[in-house]
């Protein structure tokens, strides 16, 4: 069986980066959206961790940064559950396009 | 040296501190208090001046340099004062005419209000102030100050009486036209900066002679069209004659003594660059000549006894540039002092009977005046015989030494000049017996009221009739005596270099002289006595017809302008007014201007609202910048 | 150091005080207290005495350009609570914890101002963030607040994504977060450092409201509490510049070449999406919106030159910039009508207000003799020491000319239109102390050393 290396691993955070970005445009569901972003920073989260394993394995660098990663994306991810309420409450709806009154 | 030279910056400062303390007390200062600051100021300056002279009399001549006025690059200008021969005679006459004109407004302007009696002296104070900045500069930017200064003030003063809309447009007609001639000194003064690399006369002079012809042609062409706007030659002369809007001791002191001589006071002053020129100083003696005769032969048919006064101006001042011309400078200072003295005599004496006449001008409605006015009509026949120019009067020598110089240069200049002093003579008794002759002609009501003017106006008026009288005695010409032109001794430092350009190989023998001088005042005599005959009986008192009409219209030269310049001026105007402004510039700022707001129309359509367009914008953004960044820069 | 612990410390205690005190319009004088006491701890910190003895690691580090920047920060906050103050408490039932997010968005502006490392910057970047986010939709029922905290949470998240995948970049070619990067060899390692630092000039480019990352930013101001866009538009942003300048100055100063160019693209779309967009608005709150996106691409330019002249260009900068954005503010809080008509008139109500209204504008317009033009002068002198592209500057000098144009309708609305605005609730104390603001604005414009930029040198 192959042994996966830094190339996989670069491939597939890449693809999770792409994929999240796509689901970010396309999505109108909030949820789906903010998942997205998880995937967005999940994928840089690979990121780090392969580069630290692979190329810079002296010091454990890259895994303490996911490791903040993972809490701020917690919090941003608390905010927005928060914020998606309060637009449930009003519209009955956690679709995107319910918030496209500001603008020009 | 003498040290006592250097406190020369106390002639100007008594007049400025009389400007502050009466332009700005003017609302509760009294009229006693007002007349005693500014006569006192003058009188303050007079003295000081008169100390000064005797001082340079006595040989000394000094540069006083006060501060750095401006100091940029290679350039320096302080502000210095130069006190030599021509400056402190030129001192004398505007702080010592200065002084009998402030004297005599004290009465002349006593029916105004307060703060407008204030006001008057304030300006009044300002003009000399800047005279004697203009006399006293010891470069071409200080007395370019004083040069604006006098025409600011002379603006003020002609519109004083600021309700009258002719007034006011006789002001800026007179402001308009000496800007004309002020740009052309500023041209000047830029072009000797970049050829002498200094403004100073000192070292201008000194550097004339290494200049090309050319370029000191220019210079003085471009400082003698500046001198045709403050000394009213042609073609900028026709302000001259409406300025006798102003109150008439402002004609006295602006009009004829002081403001308007500053033109030959300035070639006076630069007359090493005008030798240098001969062009110029053909151009000088032609139009000086031309402005003598033109305006004698309007002067001829005015009625309003300030206008024939005015254009008499106008044409002596053409004698002066005549002089100028022909380079008799120390013949054009003379001249210059002279007239000062009888112009300002019978400007103040014309005062006096407008005064008495309650400011009835027109000579028609006048008539004899003689026995009502007595010290007017004696000190106003006196200034009549030496403006005519009949010995031994002041005006004889000045412009008899005048007219020798101009028929050393050419006996054509000497013709039209006789002619002219023919036609002075002719129309100076003209207005002499039309005043004060015959019977009078005004209202009932007037003659009542006809007196004699106060004293504070009948002593200025005999001073200056005895100045008129004797001031010729200073330049006695040397055929009645060897050494006796001590004026010409006085100020020959200044004229030193000039001289020595021009060696002249053959004076004018005695016999030439004797007769031209004969011809010269034979001529008057006989205008006179024509004059005085006919107008004393018979005054002209109809409208003048055929000829003398175009005369009396002034060669109809306001109308000429009017049409050659204004119209088109005016219709160009409009033309860039509706075509180019509106259409042209307007549309191209508003175009720019409709240009942004559509832009900003269309860009804000952008900002949609949709967060998803927001991040495919954002990602479009992130790939066009990568590309530059790893492909394009 | 001292301030970072003591704002975090603080925001709790504000948090706290609010169980104890009922009574909410007490809040500001807790909050004012705190700044005090954030303003004493800063003087430590400029004189380097820290009460809590650790820079965690190296990972932080107390330079004066950063903690002069802090003071500044802390100063325009302390104006900003006086004048507001009372608005903050006006926007929910939730006085106390508002000024606790206040607090906590300092400690994160305290960490931009003193990282020395890529993982402070992010969590500085986020620390700031974060309550923004809440105080964004800080008003609940209010459709337009919630729409608003919504898209600057989603844009803010992304543009963290975009923030880390460079840092992750520059870590893989580097192998560290410190901000002195190791010389690169192999071409591949050159590419990801090179295109780590564009990722990273993109998400700060978004945090400063640069263009085309922009977007959030007139949606966000108009739809925010005003008195929490007058605190994101001003302090918030501005740090966000520190935080730039710092980064591009420390990490990459030494390869301009490399992002130079992509800075000047960046700047001019910014000058002129910020400025053109902002002729066409009604509204003066979104007007402001914009006009902070054209200040950022002035800013911007300190950014691009990070020379000597760029690092005291941003402090007055920033200075003159948050002085009279809050000026403003604390006036269009107080008005009922946002709209330019709502000004109209003005000067004739509160002759004083308009005037000093016309100081701040004619000071963002850049006009002599405020400290805007002078901030924009360094701005521009710094770029062309560092060797400015002429089509950048010659944008920058038209832009500025355009923004002209809508800082004067405001002037043109107070003094020469009919009407009869009037701003509420103004208190002699209120006007006082934004004729301070409007003083130190003429007074920096004159003496711009004697007042800041002396200190800088000297600490």
């Amino acid at each position: 069986m192959m042994q996966p290396g830094l190339y996989h691993l670069l491939f597939i955070s890449a693809a999770l980066f792409f994929i999240g970005v796509y689901g970010f445009l396309t999505r109108r569901n909030l949820i789906t959206m903010l998942m997205s972003v998880e995937l967005i920073l999940n994928s840089v989260n690979l990121n780090f961790i392969a580069f630290n394993k692979y190329v810079w394995p002296q010091r454990l660098d890259g895994v303490f940064f996911t490791v903040f990663v993972i809490a701020i994306a917690a919090a941003e991810a608390a905010v927005a559950i928060a914020i998606i309420i309060n637009l449930y409450r009003s519209h009955q709806s956690i679709d995107v396009e319910n918030a496209e009154e500001l603008k020009y | 040296m003498s040290n006592i030279l250097n406190y020369i910056w106390l002639v100007p400062l008594f007049p400025l501190i009389g400007f502050l303390i009466n332009g700005l007390g003017r609302n509760f200062l009294s009229k006693t208090l007002v007349s005693f600051i500014a006569c006192g100021a003058l009188l303050a300056s007079f003295v000081v001046s008169v100390y000064f002279f005797i001082s340079v009399k006595e040989g000394n001549h000094e540069l006083v340099k006060l501060f750095d006025f401006i100091s940029v690059g290679k350039l320096s200008i302080p502000f210095e004062f130069q006190i030599d021969a021509l400056s402190s005679l030129f001192l004398l006459i505007i702080t010592g005419v200065g002084f009998l004109i402030h004297l005599y407004s004290t009465a002349y302007m006593h029916e105004e209000s307060n703060a407008h009696y204030a006001r008057y002296f304030a300006y009044l104070n300002l003009f000399v102030f800047s005279m004697l900045l203009l006399v006293l500069g010891g470069n071409y930017v200080i007395m370019f100050i004083g040069w604006e200064g006098v025409g600011l003030c002379s603006y003020l003063l002609i519109g004083y009486w600021f309700k009258n809309t002719d007034y006011n447009n006789a002001a800026k007609k007179a402001f308009i036209m000496n800007r004309i001639g002020d740009l052309g000194f500023l041209l000047a003064v830029f072009w000797i900066i970049q050829q002498f690399g200094s403004v100073s006369f000192g070292e201008v002079f000194a550097n004339a002679e290494s200049k090309s012809t050319a370029v000191l042609t220019g210079i003085t062409l471009l400082l003698f069209i500046g001198a045709t706007g403050k000394s009213a030659q042609i073609p900028l002369y026709t302000w001259l004659p409406d300025a006798m809007a102003g109150p008439t001791p402002v004609s006295a002191l602006i009009h004829a003594a002081t403001m308007v001589t500053a033109g030959i006071y300035m070639i006076a002053r630069s007359n090493i660059l005008y030798t240098l020129a001969p062009t110029t100083q053909s151009v000088v003696a032609v139009i000086g000549l031309a402005t003598a005769i033109f305006a004698a032969t309007i002067a001829i048919k005015q009625n309003d006894i300030k206008k024939v006064l005015a254009y008499s101006t106008v044409s002596q001042l053409g004698y002066m540039f005549l002089g100028l011309g022909v380079g008799a400078y120390t013949g054009a200072v003379f001249h210059v002092m002279t007239h000062a003295f009888f112009k300002a005599l019978l400007f103040l004496g014309a005062g006096s009977v407008i005064h008495a006449m309650h400011h009835e001008q027109d000579i028609r409605n006048m008539g004899g005046l003689r026995k009502k006015l007595p010290i007017t009509h004696l000190t106003f026949l006196l200034g009549c015989i030496a403006i005519a120019g009949i010995p031994p009067f002041s005006g004889f020598f000045s412009k008899d030494e005048i007219l020798a110089a101009a028929y050393e240069a050419s006996p054509v200049y000497w013709i039209v000049g006789v002619a002219g002093a023919m036609m002075t003579a002719f129309y100076m008794f003209r207005l002499y017996a039309t005043t004060f002759l015959g019977n009078f002609r005004g209202t009932k009501e007037q003659e009542h009221h006809l007196h004699e003017s106060p004293w504070a106006m009948t002593v200025p008026l005999i001073v200056l009739a005895i100045l008129a009288v004797i001031g010729g005695f200073v330049g006695i010409p040397k055929v009645f005596a060897e050494n006796a032109h001590s004026l010409e001794h006085f100020l020959s430092p200044i004229f030193t270099q000039s001289e020595e350009l021009v060696k002249k190989d053959h004076a004018l023998s005695h016999s030439t002289e004797y007769m031209l001088m004969g011809v010269s005042v034979a001529l008057a005599l006989i205008a006179i006595l024509y004059a005085v005959n006919r107008y004393s009986k018979k005054p002209e008192l109809q409208d003048a017809e055929g000829f003398g009409k175009v005369l009396a219209n002034k060669w109809y030269v306001d109308e000429i302008y009017d049409a050659i310049i204004s119209k088109p001026l005016k219709a160009i105007s409009i033309f860039f007014n509706n075509v180019i402004e509106k259409s042209g510039i307007d549309g191209f700022v508003n175009g720019i201007g409709e240009g942004v707001q559509y832009a900003s129309r269309q860009l804000r359509l952008l900002q949609s609202g949709q967060v998803g367009s927001y991040i495919l914008l954002m990602v479009l953004g992130m790939i066009i910048l990568m590309v530059v960044q790893f492909f394009i820069k | 150091m001292n301030v970072i612990v003591l704002s975090a410390v603080w925001g709790v205690v504000m948090m706290f005080s609010g169980l104890f005190i009922a009574d909410k319009s007490k809040a500001k004088y807790v909050a004012i207290a705190g700044l005090l006491v954030l303003l004493v701890a800063n003087y430590f910190d400029l004189h380097h005495k820290f009460l809590f003895a650790s820079s965690i690691g190296n990972m932080l580090q107390f330079e004066s350009f950063g903690m002069i920047f802090v003071t500044i920060a802390l100063l325009s906050t302390l104006l900003y609570v006086l004048l507001s103050g009372a608005a903050v408490e006006k926007v929910g039932n939730h006085a106390y914890e508002y000024f606790a997010l206040l607090f906590f968005v300092l400690c994160g502006v305290g960490i931009a101002a003193s990282y020395n490392n890529l993982l402070m910057l992010f969590l500085g970047i986020e620390i700031m963030s974060i309550p923004l986010y809440i105080l964004t939709g800080a008003d609940k029922r209010n459709l337009k607040s919630n729409e608003a905290s919504l898209k600057y949470f989603l844009m803010g998240s992304f543009s963290t994504g975009i923030m880390l995948l460079g840092i992750v970049l520059l870590y893989g070619a580097t192998g560290t977060f410190n901000l002195v990067i190791p010389a690169v060899s192999k071409a591949s390692e050159n590419m990801m450092v090179s295109a780590g630092i564009v990722l990273l000039a993109i998400a700060l480019a978004f945090k400063v409201s640069a263009a085309p990352f922009h977007f959030w930013t007139p949606d966000v101001y108009d739809g925010a509490p005003t008195v929490f866009t007058s605190f994101m538009a001003t302090v918030v942003k501005v740090a966000g510049f520190i935080a730039f300048v710092r980064l591009f100055e420390n990490a990459f100063g030494g390869m301009t070449d490399v992002w130079q160019y992509t800075i000047a693209l960046i700047i001019a779309a910014t000058l002129i999406a910020g400025n053109i967009t902002a002729v066409f608005q009604q509204s003066v709150k979104r007007m402001l919106a914009y006009s902070s996106i054209s200040q950022a691409g002035f800013m911007l330019f300190a950014v691009y030159s990070v020379n000597a002249f760029a690092k005291e260009g941003i402090l007055l900068y920033a200075a003159a910039y948050c002085l009279a954005t809050i000026g403003i503010f604390a006036v269009l809080i107080k008005m009922k009508d946002f709209t330019f008509e709502g000004f109209n008139g003005l000067a004739k109500q509160q002759p004083l207000l308009a005037l000093l209204v016309s100081i701040f504008v004619l000071s963002l317009a850049g006009i002599p003799l405020t400290a805007g033009f002078l901030s924009k002068y360094y701005m521009v002198l710094a770029s062309i020491k560092a060797g400015g592209l002429l089509w950048l500057i010659i944008t920058a000098m038209l832009c500025a000319a355009v923004s002209v144009y809508y800082y004067f309708r405001l002037i043109q609305a107070m003094y020469f239109k009919e009407g009869d605005a009037n701003a509420i609730d103004v208190n002699p104390r209120f006007k006082a102390l934004l004729v301070v603001a409007a003083v130190l604005i003429i007074l920096l414009g004159v003496y711009p050393n004697a007042l800041l930029l002396d200190w800088f040198h000297i600490l």
